[in-house]
Order: structure tokens, then sequence, then C-alpha cells
């Protein structure tokens, strides 16, 4: 196939969508992939936050204040206090145990069950949606195709985040410490870094995330309980692509995957919702600690 | 007098650390050889290579493997390769199987010995031979009146036996002991010593201790080799060896013992 | 291992219970409480084998997991295997075999062929899925575990090569096998009850044997420390591939129940929700014991029956196993099994101390070595010891 022929394929608005798509991923992946490089806990409930994320911000704007924006932050933070109290309350018994990394594991998952009937009992099985903030409900006409305007704040929004975290990382005082405290949590305890706390920060600062993707994706999809369980299985394929514990890993893997949703169907029939699998078999095999390189990078 | 274990130039780097540093050396089975050193002088790093726990990045490691047997090399092999050609260690931070009991972590060794490893369809305890072995290694390391015993209860003394009665329990040709008396109160300490010295008459095993107890050191050594710094910085008999001058000022030069 | 030499941590819940109760008084008292089960109202009788089919997925998961340490997160893969097996026998050869075997009893011909089909494509699928995923080990092995699950989801659901039938998955009509005056409808609750009942009975005391051989009796020192189990010359790698494989093939069979059960092979069956359920049933059980993933596989499906007796609460149902999960793990990881022996030993133990004679290492080696059963009932079930 020349070239000529493939690219008329490919509208301008399935890369945006792709790239929205990897947007909303790198939110939950990278909150996903900081939680593991510095507490080495794979949490398997954080599609459950992304999820949480969206409702809270559904919940804030329909009954408190019409406020898009103010509803976003409200119901990140949300969730980052629901992540700080299942840091504090459940997962942290655990760090001491031998074989902790499966405890870890299973307990998680224990939220994710917690986390979806909750859901359900307090919003029901129903989906619901949202439109855009107004300001930019529009649609976009390039290259003969169209997409929301909203999808571009999105991608925009995530890009904005991934450089405020890589300058929190490498240019603070705490992000100094979590590094430390990544590459060993002894030796940071011995010089007095307040392990426990740092622990609880991170894990806060992880749950916000996944929450900021959820209610940021609020109006390009259908909120409904069964999200945080398709959401967090993509969030797996993309850090384990990107590497646990890596941040811009965790970019690039997002928006591989989200690419691969958005433009896969139209050129691989067959087997292409098997691909991000294979993929991920592949690099576990290959490269365990992934693509890219470790925390902070 | 036969060479059982023998390095030719081992080297093993860590990134720009030089752990271990173009080591030579021939181990005999006529002799017990104490392997000592001060802290970070590379003992655990060269007991790792030697038993495929980690490859080295140059040099090579031969191991006899039984009598008359050829000396073979074993560099680039599995740690249960290694072990399976006849060398077999006990560890300082004691490394037995926690959760089952005196007898039983005894019996996982013979079975792995005797080669039923794969065995679906016998039952564990119903090998006669197997279960005779357990019972004579029970009885060589003191440790029958604890045999049914779980390990997670057993004091820490008792513990360093099972690893011991473990490293045995597969026949070695050269038996690896890393610090036997770690963390030992000083009547377990006694104790130790006359079972390596008990087994060394016994069996035929040859012996190689890593030790930070001087006293054990000059008690149970034919040979002493001193490391220091990823080298070797003296090699011969006990008197010889713990009156050399850099052997002291190594020692004294950095943590001493 | 305990469960077969005399002493070991048995012992220590040795009791006044014991006494008496031999391995052949339980065997027979767990033979009669199986065939009473095939004489219960129509719809206890389906629920009882549900919870048979679901405790074998339970333990042969947990052959991999209890016993070497390693927590599958994609066993799905093998049950939706066994299930897809049998179902696509039936659909496509079952004409076939009528026609050399004859109408009357083709179904049964059918059926066991599609169960050696089943059991036989699932260890082609777990020998080369084992062999790359023992390679990695804790949560690396949980997800690569996932990965390989989510891969063959993926594959039926897109169904390439025309087997599967997509999202609907290949309906399974067992068919009746009629032989001059005597039919026998193999799908009906209680004919298909015994077979799932002889099977699995059959099946866990293989598992039993395998755990108590010189092989299980490797896997538990795999456990407890794989380093040092390498330095004592075992291949640590080859053997926890080796279980991967009598673990899948467990499932396998379970599988091919499963479907029968079902009447239908769904691709739901792969998918990682599914292999979660034999992680629930296992850590509520306690997945130290032999027998933990049949005590938890009970309490998952009775629970879950019991809850959807009241209409408010039927759709929380995952809420209490989450909750009850999460308790689990985090106070009490011995679980159910290990809460019933410490209940006997407050019980029996401590009171009976004229009796103290009970705890001789006899007793408790006889009364742990029971054999193995069904383990419907939690007085039987709670004799392993798998540590």
């Amino acid at each position: 196939m020349s070239l000529t022929s493939l690219v008329p394929l490919i509208g301008i608005a399935d890369v945006v969508i792709g790239l929205s798509l990897g947007s909303r991923l790198f939110l939950i992946a990278v909150g996903l992939s900081l939680i593991f490089g510095v507490l080495g806990v794979l949490n398997f409930a954080h599609g459950g936050f992304y999820m949480l994320g969206a409702y809270f911000t559904l919940a804030v704007v329909s009954n408190v204040v019409d406020n898009f924006w103010i509803a976003v932050v409200v119901g990140a933070l949300a969730v980052g206090v629901v992540g700080a109290a299942i840091e504090f309350s459940a997962i942290r018994r655990l760090y001491d145990r031998v074989d902790s990394d499966l405890d870890q594991l299973i307990v998680t998952f224990g939220f994710v069950l917690v986390i979806h009937e909750t859901v359900r009992f307090v919003w029901g099985s129903g989906s619901y949606s949202i439109d855009p903030p107004d300001v930019f409900n529009f649609s976009v006409a390039l290259g003969g195709s169209t997409f929301n305007a909203y999808r571009l704040v999105v991608i925009g929004l995530a890009v904005g985040v991934l450089v405020a975290l890589w300058l929190f990382i490498t240019r603070t005082y705490f992000g100094s410490l979590v590094r430390g405290t990544s590459s060993d949590r002894e030796m940071a305890a011995m010089l007095g870094v307040d392990v426990p706390r740092l622990y609880t920060g991170v894990f806060f600062l992880g749950s916000v995330l996944a929450g900021l993707g959820g209610a940021l994706s609020a109006p390009l999809q259908s909120t409904s309980p069964a999200l945080g369980d398709q959401v967090i299985i993509d969030a797996f394929i993309v850090v384990v692509i990107g590497g646990l514990g890596s941040m811009s890993g965790a970019f690039v893997g997002a928006m591989l995957i989200g690419m691969m949703q958005s433009l896969g169907p139209q050129f691989i029939s067959a087997g292409s919702i098997a691909i991000p699998f294979l993929a991920m078999v592949i690099v576990l095999l290959i490269r365990p600690e992934g693509l890219f390189g470790g925390i902070g990078e | 007098m036969t060479t059982v274990l023998k390095t030719e130039d081992l080297r093993k780097q860590f990134g720009q650390l030089t752990a271990v540093d173009d080591v030579s050396i021939e181990i005999d089975d006529d002799k017990i050889t104490s392997i000592i050193g001060p802290n970070g002088a590379g003992k655990t790093t060269f007991y790792n290579l030697l038993t495929g726990v980690l490859e080295p990045t140059s040099g090579s490691i031969w191991l006899r493997s039984g009598e008359g047997g050829e000396l073979a090399d074993v560099t680039d092999a599995e740690p249960h390769e290694v072990a399976q050609a006849g060398l077999s260690r006990s560890y300082q931070i004691t490394n037995i199987f926690e959760g089952l009991t005196v007898r039983e972590n005894v019996r996982v060794a013979r079975i792995s010995h005797d080669g039923s490893r794969l065995d679906f369809r016998s039952r564990a305890t119903g090998d006669e031979s197997v279960e005779a072995d357990v019972e004579e290694l029970l009885e060589l390391t003191g440790l029958t009146d604890i045999a049914d015993t779980p390990c997670d209860t057993l004091s820490h003394g008792e513990k360093r036996t099972v690893e011991i009665a473990l490293a045995l329990a597969i026949e070695p040709n050269v038996f690896l002991m890393d610090e036997p008396t770690a963390g030992m109160n000083p009547t377990e300490v006694t104790e130790i010593v006359s079972l390596i010295r008990d087994l060394d008459e016994d069996l035929d095993a040859t012996f190689v201790v890593t030790e930070h107890n001087m006293d054990v050191v000059t008690d149970i050594s034919d040979r002493i080799v001193v490391l220091a710094e990823g080298s070797i910085l003296a090699d011969g008999a006990p008197e010889d060896v713990l009156t050399d001058e850099r052997v002291t000022e190594a020692y004294l030069g950095s943590d001493s013992v | 291992m305990s469960a077969t030499d005399t002493g070991g941590r048995v012992s220590r819940f040795g009791s006044a219970v014991a006494e008496g109760w031999t391995r052949e008084r339980f065997g027979l008292l767990g033979a009669v409480a199986l065939v009473l089960v095939a004489f219960a109202p129509p719809f206890q009788v389906y629920l009882f084998t549900d919870f048979l089919v679901v405790a074998l997925f339970a333990l042969g998961f947990n052959l991999l997991y209890g016993y070497t340490g390693l927590l599958s997160f994609g066993h799905g893969l093998f049950y939706a295997g066994g299930a897809y097996g049998i179902a696509i026998v039936l659909r496509d050869l079952g004409p076939v075999i009528a026609d050399v075997v004859g109408a009357g009893i083709s179904p049964l011909v059918t059926f066991v062929l599609g169960g050696v089909v089943g059991l036989v494509l699932v260890v082609l699928v777990a020998v080369p899925v084992g062999w790359l995923s023992v390679r990695l080990e804790e949560i690396y092995f949980a997800l690569i575990t996932l990965a390989f699950g989510m891969l063959g989801y993926s594959l039926i659901i897109q169904d390439p090569a025309g087997l599967t039938n997509g999202t609907d998955g290949v309906i399974v009509l067992l068919g009746t096998v009629d032989l001059g005056g005597f039919s026998l409808r193999i799908g009906g609750r209680r004919i298909y009850y015994a077979i799932s009942a002889v099977t699995v009975v059959a099946a866990v005391y293989g598992v039993w044997r395998v755990v108590n051989s010189p092989f299980g009796t490797v896997c538990k020192a795999i456990r407890e420390s794989p380093d040092r189990a390498a330095a004592l010359g075992i291949d640590v790698g080859h053997h926890r591939w080796m279980t991967f494989i009598v673990s899948a093939a467990v499932v396998g069979i379970a599988g091919v129940l499963r479907a029968g059960l079902a009447s239908v092979a769904s691709p739901g069956l792969t998918h990682w929700s599914t292999s979660a359920i034999a992680v629930i049933a296992t850590v509520i059980g306690g997945a130290t014991y032999f027998y933990g993933p049949i005590v938890g596989a009970f309490i998952f499906l009775y629970i879950r029956w019991a809850i959807s007796r009241f209409p408010a609460l039927e759709a929380y149902w995952e809420l209490f196993f989450g909750a009850l999960l999460i308790a689990v793990v985090l106070f009490f990881k011995q679980g159910a099994v290990g809460g019933l022996l410490l209940l006997r030993d407050r019980l029996f133990g401590d009171g009976g101390g004229g009796g103290g004679g009970a705890l001789d290492d006899g007793q408790a080696s006889t009364a742990a070595d029971d054999g193995a059963e069904s383990g419907d009932d939690n007085v039987r079930a709670d004799r392993g010891d798998n540590s």
C-alpha cells in the first residue's frame, strides 16, 4: 500500500480521538505507575478510583454547583481522600509482610469489588453522561473530519500534568524524597524520612490523578459501574509497556494504546483487541522493566 | 591431596565496583579451608559466584564431583546444576523451609538428591531408603529429638543446625559454609564447632568456611585465605597467616572484628 | 506434607474429635452425604454441582498459588479451554460419532471424548503458556497470566478460526443415551450431578496424591524458599512449569464440567473476573490448606445463594465478598479452614486436658490422612494442611 493511499484513511479526527483516549489512559496509568514505583504496590483498585472521579464529578455538577471545572477539582480531590484512606487503613498493614506484593494485590482487588458495588448501590446500574463545558463544546472540522474541541483540552491537560509531575519529582524537595524512598526505603527511613506519611502522600497523589482522569473523561464517555473494570486492564497494559514506575513510559504507553484503540480497527479487523495483550506478554518477557526507564524519567 | 574446587582469574564487577578481583584459588580435599576478610571484602559475592547465583564477569570455576571424578567447568552452571554437581552451601542468613518441620526439610533435600523430584504418584514418605537416609542425617546432626517441630518455632541455634543438615543431605563433595556461627551464643558456637569437626572426620566432603569469629577460625582451620577488597591478601597455614602484618593491617585499617 | 507424616503442624491441632474418627469413617460419611445430595430438591442439586465445579477450579488454581507461591490471574483461560474443548466436540463431531457408534450410545461417547479433548487442549495451551509465564515471579507473574487470559478472551470473542462463535459462545447439548428400554439424559440435573461428583472426587484425590508425592513436597519447599530449593539441586523454573501444567489440567477438568452445567461455553470464562473467582474462593478458604479452596468455594456459592434470597441485597453480593477478602488478607490469612481448626482447638483441644493422650502423633496422623473427599461438609474438610 503506497503512502498516498494510506494517508486519507487516517482522519485527523481519528488521531485527535486517539490522543484524547491516550490522555485519559495516561492520567490513570501515571498514578498507578507512581504508586508502584514508590510503594511497590500494584493497585488493582485504580480503575475504581478513575470511575469514582467520574461519578463524583457528575454528582457535584448535578447536585451542588453547576460548574464543570469546580466539579472536576472536587471530584479528583475526593478520590484522593478515598485513596489515602484505603492506604492508611488497609494497605499499610501489609508492607512488612514477607509476601507483601501478592497480599497487596489481593487486598486492592477486594477494593475493586467494594468500589464497584458501592457505586452501583449509590448511583444504580445505568449509565450517565454530561456535555463538555459550553466554552469547548463545539465541533472542529479539520481535514474533512470533525471532533469535539473538548478533546483538545483533555490532551492539553494531560501534557500539562506530565510536565508538572516531572517538575515536581525532579525539582522539589518532596520529589527528591519520593525518588530517594523509591530506590531504597530503609535508607530513606534511616535518613529521617517519615516513610509512612510519604507513602500515604504518594497514594493520595496517585489517586487524585486517577480521579482527575475519570473526571475529565466524564463528558467523553458514558459513566457506568463497568467503567472501572474496563479501564484498569487498559491501565495495566500501559504501565507494563511503559515500565512499572516510569512516568514518561506511562505517557508514551498511554498514547500508543490510545492510538491503537482509535486507529486499530481500521487496519486490522480480526485480532485487533488481542494485540495490546500480545504486546503486554511480549514486553513482560523481553523487558519486564518496560520499554522506558524508571521513576522520574 | 586432590583439588576439588578451583577458580581461575575469577572476577565480578558491579558497574564500577570490582567485588571479586581476579581470584585464583585451589581448594584441596584434605583440609578445612577458612576464607576470612573484613566486611565488604567480597566473601559473599565469591560464594554467590561459586554457587551459580551470580554470573562472573570473567574467569572460570571448576568443580570435581565425587571421588575420582574429573574437574568440570561449572562457570556457566545454574545454581541447581552446581548443587547437582556436588557443591552445597549453608547461608549466613538462615535460609531453610520455615513452614515445614525439620524432618520435612531434610526429606526435601533427600528427594532432590535421589532424583525423585518429578515423581507425582508415590507418597513422599513412601520411599524407605529416603526415610532411612533422613533418619540417619537427623541422627548425625543431632536433630532427632526435634524432628517433628515446625522450623518457624525453632531457636536460632537449631535453625543453624537445620541449615547444615540441609546442605549435607545432598551429599556434597564440597560444602561451603557461610558464617556458620552467625548470631549464636557461646554455647551454641561450641556445639557447632564440634559438629563441624565431627562432620569433617566422618564425611568425605571438603569444608570451606567463612567466619567472623577468629577463635572459631583458628580452632577449625587447616588453611586460611584472607580476602581484602576482592583479592587474595594472604593464603597459608593459620599460624603464618594470622601473624602476617598485611592481614592485621587490613583488619585494623577497616572495620575491625 | 504434614498431612501424611506423623505429627508436624497437624499434631498441634490434634483433638478429641480425632479420636475414633478414622479416615474410613470420614470417607464413608462423605460418600453418604454425596449420595444424599442427589435426592435433594432440583435447585439444591444444581447448586451443589456448581459448588463442586468451582471447588475443583479453585483447587487447581491453588496448586500453583498455595504450593509454589505463584498467583495466577489467568486461570480462566484453562477453565474456558476445557469448556470450549467439549462444546466444540459436541457440536462438530456429535453427528460423526453417532454414525460410527450408533445413535443410542453416541451422546455418552461424545461426552467422554469431548472431556478428553478439552483436557488435552488445555494441556497443549498450558505447556507453552506455563513455560513462558514461570520465567516471571510475584506481581509480574500475576500480570503475564492476566495478559494471557485476556489474550485468550480476545481471540475467543473475535473468533478468527470460526470455531468459538464469538460473544455468544458455543451451546452445549448433552443429549440422551438410549439403549433399548434404558434411557438416560446426561444433562439431567441428578445424572449430571452424579457425573460431576464422581469426576470431582477422583480429581481431588488425584491432586491430593500429587500434593503428598515427592513432587508436591518439593513444591512446598519452593514456596518457602526458591533459592534454597535451587541450592539443593532443584530446578525451580522447571518444577514450577510442571506444576503450572498440572494446575491447568485440573482447572481444565472443572471447565469441562462447567460447560455441561451451564449448557454453554461462553467467552466470559476466560475473562479475568472469572479467574478472580478462584482467587476469592482460595483466599477466603485459606490458601495454605489443601482443603482451603474447597471450603472457600462452598462459602462463596452458598453465601451468594443465601444473599440472593433477599431481593434488596441480591445485587450486592460482590460487596460482601470484597469486604471479606480484604478482612481475611489483613487479619486472618489462614482463612476459613484456619478458623475452623482454631475453633476446634478452642472447643476440644484445651478443654479435654485429661484426655491429653488424644494429642498423640498417631491419632493426629490418622485424622490428617483421611484422604480426599468432595469436602461437602466442613468437619471433614478441615483435615488437611498442606504446609
